[in-house]
């Protein structure tokens, strides 16, 4: 039988890995054997997930990465390359703290605004710009975490919907433009069981029932076996021939798709 | 205090003057979008205005060649992604305030077709961003029966040479006055009244 491609180890960085989704992601390349780097702000956080990684069979490590501020998300890439000499995977699943705050489009400053652009699209760039060349070695692949959201709207999240979006756009357009170079771009839309869902029913009680009456499963998603798994694919070699798709990883939730 | 003549919220330039001028809209035009410090006040003032049966919505940045993601630095991608993503948020926000119950929000947002959109990650991302925001608000006023609708054209994102296979329809990318200003009057008609968070890409066919 052969050997699954998927174990080939490869270096992978998850910006926003410390819990939720981006964590779970992490664990599920863990189980490949795969060199994991959590890129976060919060250290002793994020050196625990690197834990979670060795003790599943990966080799976990810890990279200083805040989002929000320019510059350091290409500052992480450099010591990834440093210390790997090479790099497969790039995921941003990072997202503003005000993802789930329900507000009113028309209510919304300036400074708000700017923390969602910032964290999802200007990192974004950034990441793919500093890890271009790397990708491009290794034929390797970028993919974001971008929801539901982005394709149905919100209409109490409507800034965190807006770079959902725009983080798809992003995607189909930087996939037909790297793909000549054979880096690939995908995303993922998932629905899972995370601290930011519970903060956001939370924060909006009726959430929780109008998320599940319409999912056909009944359910959240496992961030691991749910959503890291089916991110794994993507990144991995088996998903070779796949660019610029957007995969929902939601329990066929979303109806606008 | 309700006006019955549609309001056309734009950047103001050759194609918003003409959209305007077919549509016979009152026209608002933006701020400089290279200065979001003043995003806040200009929604501000704007949403003081007459509540409107049709309001209209286009950000249209100046003309800007298509170049690779990995050729924009930080200040570039600023200037072409984050300035005019950021006023679409402050327009879009204005719309839903000056809109009456039973009304129509249409955006009318440039867009590159896929195969088209190598050196055009900005803009995609926009009008995507767009899209979403569009939806947003389809959802949250459809209970005062407000529609949001979404119309892309990518008149003054087209350059060079273009990948096959054509468009299916000659006159690719269109004109304000035969291709785009038809998509819009269609959103705002009561021939509309049951469409809401769509998009119609006036793009002869290209984004197929």
């Amino acid at each position: 039988m052969t050997k699954a491609i998927w174990n080939e180890r490869k270096v992978i960085v998850v910006t926003g890995a410390t819990g939720g989704v981006g964590r779970g992601i992490a664990l599920a390349c863990a189980e490949a054997g795969w060199s994991v780097w959590i890129a976060a702000r919060r250290e002793k956080e994020g050196q625990a997930v690197a834990a979670e990684v060795d003790a599943l069979g990966g080799e976990g490590h810890f990279v200083a990465c805040d989002v929000g501020v320019p510059g350091s998300a290409a500052e992480a890439i450099a010591t990834i390359l440093s210390q790997e000499k090479r790099l497969d995977g790039v995921v941003h699943n990072a997202t503003s703290g005000l993802s789930p705050v329900p507000v009113s489009l028309a209510e919304v400053g300036l400074a708000d605004f700017q923390d969602h652009v910032h964290v999802a699209l200007g990192a974004l760039h950034s990441l793919a710009r500093a890890s271009f060349g790397a990708l491009k070695d290794s034929h390797g692949s970028l993919l974001l975490t971008t929801s539901e959201a982005g394709f149905e709207g919100k209409a109490k999240l409507s800034p965190y919907a807006g770079v959902k979006g725009a983080q798809r756009g992003f995607a189909r357009a930087l996939a037909r433009e790297w793909g000549r170079d054979g880096v690939r771009v995908n995303s993922i839309a998932p629905l899972a069981s995370t601290p930011a869902m519970e903060r956001a029913f939370e924060l909006d009680p009726a959430m929780a029932d109008r998320v599940l009456a319409r999912n056909p499963l009944r359910r959240l998603g496992d961030a691991t076996e749910d959503i890291g798994r089916a991110a794994r694919f993507l990144l991995s070699d088996d998903a070779s021939y796949v660019t610029g798709h957007t995969l929902m990883v939601d329990g066929g939730s979303c109806p606008a798709v | 205090m309700r006006n019955d003549r549609p309001l056309l919220i734009a950047s103001q330039n050759e194609e918003t003057s003409r959209l305007a001028t077919s549509l016979d809209a009152e026209f608002v035009s933006l701020p400089d979008l290279t200065r979001p410090e003043i995003f806040e006040a200009w929604r501000a003032t704007t949403i003081e205005g007459d509540v409107r049966e049709r309001v209209i919505v286009s950000v249209w940045p100046p003309p800007i060649e298509a170049r690779d993601l990995a050729e924009l630095d930080a200040n570039a991608w600023a200037h072409r992604f984050e300035e005019p993503y950021l006023l679409w948020n402050f327009a879009l926000g204005a719309a839903t305030k000056l809109v009456a119950d039973g009304g129509h929000v249409v955006a009318l947002c440039q867009a590159p077709a896929a195969l088209d959109a190598p050196g055009r990650t900005p803009e995609l991302a926009i009008a995507d961003g767009v899209l979403a925001l569009v939806r947003s608000i389809a959802a949250a006023e459809g209970r005062r029966g407000v529609r949001a609708n979404l119309v892309t054209t990518p008149l003054g994102l087209v350059e060079g040479d273009l990948v096959a296979p054509a468009p299916p329809l000659e006159g690719f990318p269109g004109t304000i006055e035969a291709h785009v200003v038809g998509a819009v009057r269609i959103f705002l008609s009561a021939d509309a009244e049951g469409l809401t968070g769509r998009v119609l890409s006036a793009d002869g066919g290209r984004a197929l």
